[in-house]
Protein backbone atom coordinates (compact mmCIF):
# COMPACT_ATOMS: atom_id res chain seq x y z
CA UNK A 1 0.00 0.00 0.00
CA UNK A 2 1.13 3.42 -0.69
CA UNK A 3 1.63 5.99 1.56
CA UNK A 4 0.02 9.59 0.79
CA UNK A 5 3.43 10.87 -0.16
CA UNK A 6 4.08 8.16 -2.58
CA UNK A 7 0.45 8.36 -3.85
CA UNK A 8 1.60 12.17 -4.08
CA UNK A 9 5.30 11.16 -6.32
CA UNK A 10 3.64 8.58 -8.11
CA UNK A 11 0.93 10.82 -9.37
CA UNK A 12 3.75 12.77 -10.84
CA UNK A 13 4.40 10.16 -13.41
CA UNK A 14 0.99 10.99 -15.13
CA UNK A 15 0.43 14.63 -14.32
CA UNK A 16 2.13 17.80 -15.49
CA UNK A 17 4.41 20.32 -13.79
CA UNK A 18 1.84 23.31 -14.28
CA UNK A 19 3.17 25.19 -11.38
CA UNK A 20 6.54 25.73 -12.58
CA UNK A 21 4.73 26.09 -16.44
CA UNK A 22 2.49 28.54 -15.39
CA UNK A 23 4.70 30.45 -13.48
CA UNK A 24 7.05 30.83 -16.19
CA UNK A 25 4.06 32.11 -18.19
CA UNK A 26 3.39 34.92 -15.26
CA UNK A 27 6.68 36.19 -15.67
CA UNK A 28 6.61 36.36 -19.63
CA UNK A 29 3.16 38.00 -18.58
CA UNK A 30 5.36 40.41 -16.55
CA UNK A 31 8.08 40.86 -19.25
CA UNK A 32 5.77 42.56 -21.92
CA UNK A 33 4.06 44.37 -19.19
CA UNK A 34 7.41 46.03 -18.22
CA UNK A 35 8.18 46.25 -22.35
CA UNK A 36 4.95 47.76 -22.69
CA UNK A 37 5.66 50.67 -19.88
CA UNK A 38 8.58 50.99 -22.15
CA UNK A 39 6.85 53.48 -24.25
CA UNK A 40 5.72 56.22 -21.99
CA UNK A 41 9.63 56.92 -21.88
CA UNK A 42 9.61 60.96 -22.49
CA UNK A 43 10.65 61.83 -25.62
CA UNK A 44 13.57 60.52 -27.76
CA UNK A 45 14.93 59.00 -25.07
CA UNK A 46 14.23 55.43 -25.81
CA UNK A 47 14.28 55.43 -29.45
CA UNK A 48 18.04 54.63 -30.12
CA UNK A 49 20.10 51.70 -31.33
CA UNK A 50 18.87 50.48 -27.54
CA UNK A 51 14.88 50.36 -29.39
CA UNK A 52 16.35 47.88 -31.66
CA UNK A 53 18.48 45.47 -29.33
CA UNK A 54 15.38 45.29 -26.35
CA UNK A 55 12.99 44.33 -29.04
CA UNK A 56 15.13 41.58 -30.33
CA UNK A 57 16.07 40.79 -26.51
CA UNK A 58 12.21 40.83 -25.88
CA UNK A 59 11.40 38.08 -28.58
CA UNK A 60 14.20 35.56 -27.69
CA UNK A 61 12.95 36.13 -24.28
CA UNK A 62 9.44 35.22 -25.25
CA UNK A 63 10.91 32.51 -27.19
CA UNK A 64 13.15 31.04 -24.88
CA UNK A 65 10.94 31.30 -21.59
CA UNK A 66 7.72 29.68 -23.57
CA UNK A 67 10.19 26.24 -24.82
CA UNK A 68 11.50 26.72 -20.85
CA UNK A 69 7.72 26.29 -19.49
CA UNK A 70 7.16 23.14 -22.11
CA UNK A 71 10.29 21.79 -20.67
CA UNK A 72 9.52 22.76 -17.13
CA UNK A 73 5.63 20.86 -17.87
CA UNK A 74 7.48 17.59 -18.35
CA UNK A 75 9.70 17.66 -15.36
CA UNK A 76 12.94 18.18 -17.38
CA UNK A 77 15.65 19.52 -14.83
CA UNK A 78 17.53 20.99 -17.35
CA UNK A 79 15.47 23.98 -17.92
CA UNK A 80 15.79 24.90 -14.37
CA UNK A 81 19.12 26.05 -15.52
CA UNK A 82 17.77 27.46 -18.62
CA UNK A 83 15.33 29.58 -16.59
CA UNK A 84 17.77 30.66 -13.38
CA UNK A 85 19.87 32.45 -16.32
CA UNK A 86 16.56 34.51 -17.62
CA UNK A 87 16.10 35.51 -14.22
CA UNK A 88 19.81 36.28 -13.94
CA UNK A 89 19.18 38.55 -17.31
CA UNK A 90 15.74 39.85 -16.02
CA UNK A 91 16.95 41.65 -12.99
CA UNK A 92 20.65 42.85 -15.29
CA UNK A 93 17.70 44.68 -17.55
CA UNK A 94 16.76 46.83 -14.41
CA UNK A 95 20.39 48.47 -15.01
CA UNK A 96 20.84 48.73 -18.37
CA UNK A 97 17.61 51.03 -19.06
CA UNK A 98 15.08 51.55 -16.06
CA UNK A 99 18.67 52.76 -13.58
CA UNK A 100 19.79 54.85 -16.56
CA UNK A 101 16.88 55.89 -17.44
CA UNK A 102 15.70 57.17 -14.13
CA UNK A 103 19.40 59.13 -13.89
CA UNK A 104 18.92 61.19 -16.79
CA UNK A 105 17.06 64.54 -17.66
CA UNK A 106 15.30 66.06 -20.49
CA UNK A 107 14.26 69.13 -21.08
CA UNK A 108 10.54 69.15 -22.47
CA UNK A 109 9.01 72.67 -23.82
CA UNK A 110 11.61 74.55 -21.48
CA UNK A 111 10.70 72.10 -17.98
CA UNK A 112 13.85 69.86 -17.09
CA UNK A 113 12.28 66.49 -16.31
CA UNK A 114 13.40 62.90 -15.84
CA UNK A 115 13.23 60.55 -18.73
CA UNK A 116 11.69 57.94 -16.58
CA UNK A 117 9.57 59.39 -13.65
CA UNK A 118 9.65 57.67 -10.64
CA UNK A 119 6.34 56.20 -10.85
CA UNK A 120 7.55 54.33 -14.19
CA UNK A 121 10.30 53.57 -12.84
CA UNK A 122 8.81 51.74 -9.62
CA UNK A 123 6.85 49.76 -11.84
CA UNK A 124 9.57 48.84 -14.57
CA UNK A 125 11.60 47.26 -11.59
CA UNK A 126 8.45 46.02 -10.10
CA UNK A 127 7.67 44.19 -13.75
CA UNK A 128 11.19 42.93 -14.39
CA UNK A 129 11.56 41.57 -10.54
CA UNK A 130 8.34 40.11 -10.29
CA UNK A 131 9.30 38.37 -13.77
CA UNK A 132 12.58 37.15 -12.66
CA UNK A 133 10.93 35.94 -9.35
CA UNK A 134 8.70 33.98 -10.92
CA UNK A 135 11.37 31.89 -12.96
CA UNK A 136 13.47 31.50 -10.29
CA UNK A 137 10.86 29.77 -8.22
CA UNK A 138 9.44 27.92 -10.80
CA UNK A 139 13.06 26.85 -11.32
CA UNK A 140 13.68 25.57 -8.01
CA UNK A 141 10.27 24.01 -7.89
CA UNK A 142 10.91 21.57 -11.08
CA UNK A 143 14.30 20.72 -9.83
CA UNK A 144 12.78 19.26 -6.42
CA UNK A 145 9.96 18.29 -8.43
CA UNK A 146 12.21 16.14 -11.14
CA UNK A 147 14.51 15.07 -8.74
CA UNK A 148 11.59 13.29 -6.77
CA UNK A 149 10.24 12.14 -9.37
CA UNK A 150 13.56 10.63 -10.96
CA UNK A 151 13.96 8.88 -7.41
CA UNK A 152 10.49 7.51 -7.30
CA UNK A 153 10.90 5.78 -10.89
CA UNK A 154 14.09 4.76 -10.13
CA UNK A 155 12.60 3.34 -6.93
CA UNK A 156 9.91 1.40 -8.88
CA UNK A 157 12.56 -0.01 -11.12
CA UNK A 158 14.26 -1.42 -8.71
CA UNK A 159 11.27 -3.13 -7.25
CA UNK A 160 10.41 -4.38 -10.63
CA UNK A 161 13.93 -5.64 -11.26
CA UNK B 1 -25.72 -1.72 -5.65
CA UNK B 2 -28.49 -0.76 -7.71
CA UNK B 3 -32.08 -2.17 -8.91
CA UNK B 4 -33.66 0.14 -12.03
CA UNK B 5 -36.94 0.24 -12.77
CA UNK B 6 -38.44 1.51 -15.78
CA UNK B 7 -42.29 1.88 -15.25
CA UNK B 8 -44.56 2.37 -18.20
CA UNK B 9 -42.37 4.70 -20.32
CA UNK B 10 -43.48 7.20 -23.15
CA UNK B 11 -41.08 8.66 -25.47
CA UNK B 12 -43.26 11.56 -27.10
CA UNK B 13 -41.24 14.25 -29.34
CA UNK B 14 -42.53 17.87 -29.62
CA UNK B 15 -43.72 16.81 -33.35
CA UNK B 16 -45.79 14.47 -31.91
CA UNK B 17 -43.81 11.11 -32.73
CA UNK B 18 -44.07 8.20 -30.58
CA UNK B 19 -40.59 6.83 -30.26
CA UNK B 20 -41.26 4.55 -27.63
CA UNK B 21 -44.33 2.86 -26.39
CA UNK B 22 -44.86 1.57 -22.64
CA UNK B 23 -41.53 0.21 -22.26
CA UNK B 24 -41.50 -1.80 -18.72
CA UNK B 25 -38.48 -3.38 -17.48
CA UNK B 26 -37.33 -4.27 -13.76
CA UNK B 27 -33.53 -4.38 -13.76
CA UNK B 28 -32.26 -6.38 -10.84
CA UNK B 29 -28.97 -5.52 -9.03
CA UNK B 30 -26.06 -6.47 -11.11
CA UNK B 31 -28.05 -7.49 -14.03
CA UNK B 32 -26.69 -6.81 -17.43
CA UNK B 33 -29.87 -5.97 -20.01
CA UNK B 34 -29.48 -5.16 -23.36
CA UNK B 35 -31.61 -3.73 -25.63
CA UNK B 36 -31.77 -5.10 -29.32
CA UNK B 37 -33.30 -4.34 -32.38
CA UNK B 38 -32.93 -2.69 -35.73
CA UNK B 39 -31.92 0.88 -36.07
CA UNK B 40 -34.87 3.27 -35.43
CA UNK B 41 -36.93 1.50 -33.20
CA UNK B 42 -36.27 3.52 -29.76
CA UNK B 43 -33.37 1.34 -28.10
CA UNK B 44 -31.26 4.37 -27.89
CA UNK B 45 -33.65 7.27 -27.41
CA UNK B 46 -34.97 4.27 -24.14
CA UNK B 47 -31.24 4.23 -22.98
CA UNK B 48 -30.88 7.93 -23.30
CA UNK B 49 -33.81 8.54 -21.12
CA UNK B 50 -32.67 6.54 -18.15
CA UNK B 51 -29.18 8.71 -18.30
CA UNK B 52 -31.14 11.82 -18.32
CA UNK B 53 -30.09 13.28 -21.43
CA UNK B 54 -33.59 13.15 -22.94
CA UNK B 55 -36.73 14.00 -21.06
CA UNK B 56 -38.93 10.93 -20.57
CA UNK B 57 -42.61 12.28 -21.70
CA UNK B 58 -45.12 9.78 -19.39
CA UNK B 59 -44.17 6.76 -16.71
CA UNK B 60 -41.50 6.78 -14.26
CA UNK B 61 -38.03 5.97 -13.67
CA UNK B 62 -37.07 4.40 -10.04
CA UNK B 63 -33.43 4.13 -8.78
CA UNK B 64 -33.21 1.77 -5.88
CA UNK B 65 -36.77 2.86 -5.44
CA UNK B 66 -35.87 6.60 -5.63
CA UNK B 67 -37.63 8.34 -8.39
CA UNK B 68 -35.28 10.04 -10.75
CA UNK B 69 -37.38 10.55 -13.61
CA UNK B 70 -36.93 14.69 -13.71
CA UNK B 71 -33.77 14.29 -12.01
CA UNK B 72 -30.62 16.02 -14.43
CA UNK B 73 -28.47 13.27 -15.40
CA UNK B 74 -25.37 14.61 -13.70
CA UNK B 75 -27.98 13.71 -10.27
CA UNK B 76 -28.52 9.92 -11.84
CA UNK B 77 -25.53 8.43 -10.59
CA UNK B 78 -24.83 6.55 -14.07
CA UNK B 79 -21.90 6.65 -16.24
CA UNK B 80 -22.57 6.38 -20.22
CA UNK B 81 -20.08 4.94 -22.78
CA UNK B 82 -20.82 6.29 -26.26
CA UNK B 83 -20.14 4.50 -29.50
CA UNK B 84 -17.25 7.36 -30.44
CA UNK B 85 -15.63 7.20 -27.73
CA UNK B 86 -16.41 10.77 -26.18
CA UNK B 87 -12.71 11.40 -25.17
CA UNK B 88 -10.87 14.69 -25.08
CA UNK B 89 -8.31 14.68 -27.79
CA UNK B 90 -5.82 16.97 -25.86
CA UNK B 91 -5.90 15.18 -22.51
CA UNK B 92 -3.48 12.11 -21.84
CA UNK B 93 -5.54 9.06 -21.00
CA UNK B 94 -4.99 9.59 -17.47
CA UNK B 95 -6.37 13.07 -17.67
CA UNK B 96 -9.38 11.97 -19.50
CA UNK B 97 -9.57 9.02 -16.70
CA UNK B 98 -9.45 11.33 -13.60
CA UNK B 99 -10.94 14.25 -15.50
CA UNK B 100 -14.86 13.70 -14.34
CA UNK B 101 -13.40 13.26 -11.01
CA UNK B 102 -11.26 16.50 -10.82
CA UNK B 103 -14.70 18.22 -11.81
CA UNK B 104 -16.32 17.37 -8.71
CA UNK B 105 -13.24 18.00 -6.41
CA UNK B 106 -12.21 14.91 -5.02
CA UNK B 107 -8.55 14.47 -3.62
CA UNK B 108 -6.31 14.09 -5.99
CA UNK B 109 -4.50 11.26 -4.31
CA UNK B 110 -8.39 9.38 -4.20
CA UNK B 111 -8.39 9.94 -7.74
CA UNK B 112 -5.06 8.42 -8.77
CA UNK B 113 -6.16 5.12 -6.81
CA UNK B 114 -8.78 4.61 -8.58
CA UNK B 115 -7.79 5.52 -12.06
CA UNK B 116 -4.63 3.16 -11.63
CA UNK B 117 -6.68 0.41 -10.31
CA UNK B 118 -9.39 1.07 -13.49
CA UNK B 119 -6.28 0.93 -15.42
CA UNK B 120 -5.09 -2.06 -13.70
CA UNK B 121 -8.26 -3.40 -14.72
CA UNK B 122 -8.70 -2.63 -18.20
CA UNK B 123 -5.02 -3.03 -18.94
CA UNK B 124 -4.21 0.74 -19.72
CA UNK B 125 -1.88 0.78 -17.39
CA UNK B 126 1.22 1.20 -19.95
CA UNK B 127 -0.76 3.92 -22.13
CA UNK B 128 -1.60 6.38 -19.39
CA UNK B 129 0.31 9.28 -20.70
CA UNK B 130 -0.87 8.55 -24.24
CA UNK B 131 -2.93 10.92 -26.19
CA UNK B 132 -6.32 9.26 -27.54
CA UNK B 133 -5.20 9.80 -31.19
CA UNK B 134 -1.75 7.19 -30.36
CA UNK B 135 -4.33 4.81 -29.22
CA UNK B 136 -6.73 1.66 -31.33
CA UNK B 137 -10.20 1.99 -31.51
CA UNK B 138 -10.57 -0.67 -29.26
CA UNK B 139 -8.16 0.95 -26.37
CA UNK B 140 -9.89 3.70 -27.08
CA UNK B 141 -13.11 2.11 -26.22
CA UNK B 142 -11.69 0.97 -23.19
CA UNK B 143 -10.36 4.44 -22.00
CA UNK B 144 -14.24 5.47 -22.12
CA UNK B 145 -14.95 2.23 -19.90
CA UNK B 146 -12.35 3.57 -17.48
CA UNK B 147 -13.89 7.06 -17.55
CA UNK B 148 -17.02 5.39 -16.12
CA UNK B 149 -15.24 2.96 -13.83
CA UNK B 150 -13.61 5.53 -11.83
CA UNK B 151 -16.85 6.58 -11.14
CA UNK B 152 -17.63 4.34 -9.51
CA UNK B 153 -21.33 4.74 -10.52
CA UNK B 154 -24.77 2.58 -9.91
CA UNK B 155 -25.51 2.09 -13.14
CA UNK B 156 -23.45 1.63 -16.38
CA UNK B 157 -24.86 2.46 -19.43
CA UNK B 158 -23.34 1.28 -23.21
CA UNK B 159 -24.64 2.91 -26.68
CA UNK B 160 -23.63 0.76 -29.47
CA UNK B 161 -19.71 0.67 -27.93
CA UNK B 162 -18.42 -1.82 -30.28
CA UNK B 163 -20.22 -0.07 -33.43
CA UNK B 164 -16.83 1.66 -34.87
CA UNK B 165 -14.90 -1.20 -34.19
CA UNK B 166 -13.68 -3.63 -36.85
CA UNK B 167 -15.08 -6.92 -36.07
CA UNK B 168 -11.78 -8.91 -35.16
CA UNK B 169 -11.40 -6.15 -32.17
CA UNK B 170 -15.41 -5.97 -31.86
CA UNK B 171 -15.43 -9.72 -30.60
CA UNK B 172 -12.35 -9.37 -28.02
CA UNK B 173 -13.60 -5.91 -26.73
CA UNK B 174 -17.15 -7.76 -26.40
CA UNK B 175 -15.10 -10.39 -24.14
CA UNK B 176 -13.79 -7.63 -22.06
CA UNK B 177 -17.01 -5.98 -21.51
CA UNK B 178 -18.12 -9.56 -20.54
CA UNK B 179 -15.10 -9.83 -17.75
CA UNK B 180 -15.33 -6.26 -16.61
CA UNK B 181 -19.34 -7.24 -15.91
CA UNK B 182 -18.31 -9.81 -13.93
CA UNK B 183 -15.54 -8.70 -12.37
CA UNK B 184 -17.62 -5.47 -11.26
CA UNK B 185 -20.89 -7.07 -10.79
CA UNK B 186 -22.50 -3.81 -11.75
CA UNK B 187 -25.81 -3.01 -13.12
CA UNK B 188 -25.92 -2.16 -16.65
CA UNK B 189 -27.68 -1.64 -19.55
CA UNK B 190 -26.57 -2.12 -23.12
CA UNK B 191 -27.98 -1.26 -26.67
CA UNK B 192 -26.51 -2.66 -29.93
CA UNK B 193 -28.32 -3.65 -33.01
CA UNK B 194 -25.97 -6.97 -33.27
CA UNK B 195 -28.27 -9.91 -31.94
CA UNK B 196 -24.49 -11.81 -31.05
CA UNK B 197 -23.59 -8.94 -28.80
CA UNK B 198 -26.82 -9.20 -27.14
CA UNK B 199 -26.74 -13.32 -27.32
CA UNK B 200 -23.33 -13.08 -25.95
CA UNK B 201 -23.74 -10.73 -23.59
CA UNK B 202 -26.86 -10.66 -21.77
CA UNK B 203 -28.03 -11.54 -19.29
CA UNK B 204 -32.27 -10.52 -20.01
CA UNK B 205 -32.53 -9.09 -23.58
CA UNK B 206 -35.11 -6.82 -24.65
CA UNK B 207 -36.33 -7.41 -28.36
CA UNK B 208 -37.74 -3.85 -29.41
CA UNK B 209 -39.46 -2.81 -33.10
CA UNK B 210 -40.95 0.23 -33.69
CA UNK B 211 -41.04 1.92 -29.93
CA UNK B 212 -42.45 -1.64 -29.00
CA UNK B 213 -40.81 -4.08 -26.38
CA UNK B 214 -41.67 -7.17 -28.47
CA UNK B 215 -40.50 -9.89 -25.66
CA UNK B 216 -37.66 -9.27 -23.04
CA UNK B 217 -36.12 -12.67 -21.18
CA UNK B 218 -32.91 -14.38 -21.70
CA UNK B 219 -31.15 -15.20 -24.71
CA UNK B 220 -32.15 -18.40 -24.59
CA UNK B 221 -35.44 -17.63 -24.94
CA UNK B 222 -35.61 -15.49 -27.37
CA UNK B 223 -33.73 -17.93 -29.42
CA UNK B 224 -36.18 -20.81 -28.11
CA UNK B 225 -39.20 -19.45 -28.09
CA UNK B 226 -39.74 -16.47 -29.63
CA UNK B 227 -43.09 -14.34 -28.89
CA UNK B 228 -43.53 -13.52 -32.24
CA UNK B 229 -42.53 -13.56 -35.98
CA UNK B 230 -40.27 -10.10 -35.06
CA UNK B 231 -38.46 -11.59 -32.54
CA UNK B 232 -38.04 -15.14 -34.73
CA UNK B 233 -36.81 -13.22 -37.59
CA UNK B 234 -34.21 -10.91 -35.84
CA UNK B 235 -32.67 -13.41 -33.46
CA UNK B 236 -30.48 -16.08 -35.46
CA UNK B 237 -28.10 -16.27 -38.09
CA UNK B 238 -29.14 -16.75 -40.91
CA UNK B 239 -32.74 -15.55 -39.91
CA UNK B 240 -35.80 -18.10 -39.33
CA UNK B 241 -37.36 -19.85 -42.30
CA UNK B 242 -41.02 -18.60 -42.86
CA UNK B 243 -43.15 -20.29 -44.50
CA UNK B 244 -47.52 -19.62 -45.49
CA UNK B 245 -48.95 -22.94 -44.00
CA UNK B 246 -52.02 -24.40 -43.68
CA UNK B 247 -52.61 -27.27 -40.85
CA UNK B 248 -54.95 -29.72 -41.97
CA UNK B 249 -55.51 -33.92 -41.30
CA UNK B 250 -51.95 -33.85 -39.03
CA UNK B 251 -50.16 -31.97 -41.53
CA UNK B 252 -49.09 -28.86 -42.23
CA UNK B 253 -49.45 -27.99 -45.75
CA UNK B 254 -47.68 -25.50 -48.12
CA UNK B 255 -47.67 -24.60 -51.86
CA UNK B 256 -46.20 -27.26 -53.47
CA UNK B 257 -44.49 -29.19 -50.10
CA UNK B 258 -46.19 -31.40 -46.73
CA UNK B 259 -44.53 -31.47 -43.80
CA UNK B 260 -45.40 -33.83 -41.31
CA UNK B 261 -45.87 -33.31 -37.69
CA UNK B 262 -45.17 -35.14 -34.13
CA UNK B 263 -48.33 -35.49 -32.09
CA UNK B 264 -46.66 -32.71 -29.65
CA UNK B 265 -46.94 -30.55 -32.47
CA UNK B 266 -50.62 -31.56 -33.45
CA UNK B 267 -51.69 -30.83 -29.77
CA UNK B 268 -50.09 -27.54 -29.95
CA UNK B 269 -51.59 -26.63 -33.62
CA UNK B 270 -54.79 -28.62 -31.61
CA UNK B 271 -56.99 -24.84 -32.09
CA UNK B 272 -55.48 -24.39 -35.52
CA UNK B 273 -57.32 -27.32 -37.38
CA UNK B 274 -57.98 -25.85 -41.20
CA UNK B 275 -56.10 -22.84 -40.92
CA UNK B 276 -53.15 -20.52 -42.07
CA UNK B 277 -50.38 -20.18 -39.85
CA UNK B 278 -47.25 -19.57 -40.23
CA UNK B 279 -44.57 -21.85 -39.87
CA UNK B 280 -41.16 -21.36 -38.65
CA UNK B 281 -37.98 -23.14 -39.05
CA UNK B 282 -34.49 -22.09 -37.54
CA UNK B 283 -31.31 -22.94 -40.60
CA UNK B 284 -29.79 -25.02 -38.08
CA UNK B 285 -33.10 -26.90 -37.63
CA UNK B 286 -32.77 -28.15 -40.94
CA UNK B 287 -31.00 -31.41 -42.03
CA UNK B 288 -30.16 -33.09 -44.63
CA UNK B 289 -32.17 -36.59 -45.17
CA UNK B 290 -35.59 -35.96 -45.03
CA UNK B 291 -38.66 -35.90 -47.28
CA UNK B 292 -38.77 -32.24 -48.60
CA UNK B 293 -36.85 -32.07 -52.20
CA UNK B 294 -34.53 -28.62 -52.12
CA UNK B 295 -33.41 -27.64 -55.18
CA UNK B 296 -30.28 -25.78 -54.47
CA UNK B 297 -29.22 -22.35 -56.02
CA UNK B 298 -26.40 -20.89 -54.11
CA UNK B 299 -23.85 -22.96 -51.62
CA UNK B 300 -21.73 -21.16 -49.05
CA UNK B 301 -18.96 -23.06 -47.26
CA UNK B 302 -18.36 -21.70 -43.63
CA UNK B 303 -15.74 -24.19 -42.58
CA UNK B 304 -17.88 -25.67 -39.58
CA UNK B 305 -20.84 -25.31 -41.62
CA UNK B 306 -22.08 -24.67 -44.71
CA UNK B 307 -25.67 -22.46 -46.13
CA UNK B 308 -27.21 -24.05 -48.55
CA UNK B 309 -29.62 -21.56 -50.21
CA UNK B 310 -32.27 -23.35 -52.54
CA UNK B 311 -36.20 -23.53 -53.21
CA UNK B 312 -38.82 -26.05 -52.54
CA UNK B 313 -42.75 -26.78 -53.47
CA UNK B 314 -43.85 -23.52 -55.29
CA UNK B 315 -40.36 -21.72 -55.44
CA UNK B 316 -40.94 -21.00 -52.01
CA UNK B 317 -37.04 -19.96 -50.56
CA UNK B 318 -35.70 -21.66 -47.85
CA UNK B 319 -31.85 -21.55 -46.52
CA UNK B 320 -30.48 -24.46 -44.18
CA UNK B 321 -27.26 -24.82 -42.33
CA UNK B 322 -25.72 -27.98 -42.54
CA UNK B 323 -23.33 -29.12 -40.66
CA UNK B 324 -19.69 -30.06 -42.11
CA UNK B 325 -18.26 -29.35 -46.08
CA UNK B 326 -20.78 -29.81 -48.68
CA UNK B 327 -20.30 -29.27 -51.84
CA UNK B 328 -23.41 -28.99 -53.84
CA UNK B 329 -23.99 -27.08 -57.12
CA UNK B 330 -26.70 -24.75 -58.43
CA UNK B 331 -29.61 -26.94 -59.68
CA UNK B 332 -28.88 -29.94 -57.42
CA UNK B 333 -31.49 -31.33 -55.77
CA UNK B 334 -31.66 -32.29 -52.14
CA UNK B 335 -33.48 -34.23 -49.54
CA UNK B 336 -34.25 -31.92 -46.29
CA UNK B 337 -35.86 -32.62 -43.30
CA UNK B 338 -37.57 -30.07 -40.51
CA UNK B 339 -36.24 -31.15 -37.17
CA UNK B 340 -37.55 -28.24 -34.58
CA UNK B 341 -40.67 -26.27 -35.58
CA UNK B 342 -42.01 -22.94 -34.79
CA UNK B 343 -45.20 -22.04 -34.81
CA UNK B 344 -47.03 -18.21 -35.29
CA UNK B 345 -50.49 -17.06 -35.81
CA UNK B 346 -50.77 -15.28 -39.29
CA UNK B 347 -52.77 -12.71 -38.10
CA UNK B 348 -51.03 -11.34 -34.91
CA UNK B 349 -47.93 -13.18 -35.37
CA UNK B 350 -47.35 -13.89 -32.17
CA UNK B 351 -46.28 -17.37 -31.32
CA UNK B 352 -48.60 -20.13 -30.67
CA UNK B 353 -48.10 -22.59 -27.63
CA UNK B 354 -49.76 -25.13 -26.62
CA UNK B 355 -52.95 -24.26 -25.17
CA UNK B 356 -53.49 -21.30 -27.57
CA UNK B 357 -57.20 -20.43 -28.56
Amino acid sequence: MMNDQSVRLDRMRFTKNTTSSRLVLLAIVLDALYFVSLYRINLDYYYNMMMGASILYNLVFMLAAFLASEGVKNYKQSFSGVLCVLGVIQIARIFILPVPAHQTTVTVGGVELLAMSNGQFTRAVIYLVGSAACLFVAAVINFTKSRALQAHIAGLEGQKA
Amino acid sequence: MAQLSLQHIDKIYDNNVQAVYDFNIDIKDGELIVLVGPSGCGKSTTLRMVAGLEDISRGNLLLDGRDITRAPAKDRDMAMVFQNYALYGHMTIYENMAFSLLLRKEDPNVIHKKVLAAADILGLTSQLNKKPSQLSGGQRQRVAMGRSIVRNPKVFLFDEPLSNLDAKLRGATRREILLLHKRLNATMMYVTHDQTEALTLADRIVCMSMGHVQQVGTPLELYDSPNNTFVAGFIGLPPMNFFDVTFENGALHGKGFEVALSDEEKATLANYNRKAITLGVRPEDIAEGGTLAVKVFSNENLGMNTLVHGHMGDNIRVTAKLRGWTDYKNGDTVQLGFRRKHFFDKETTNAIRKGDR
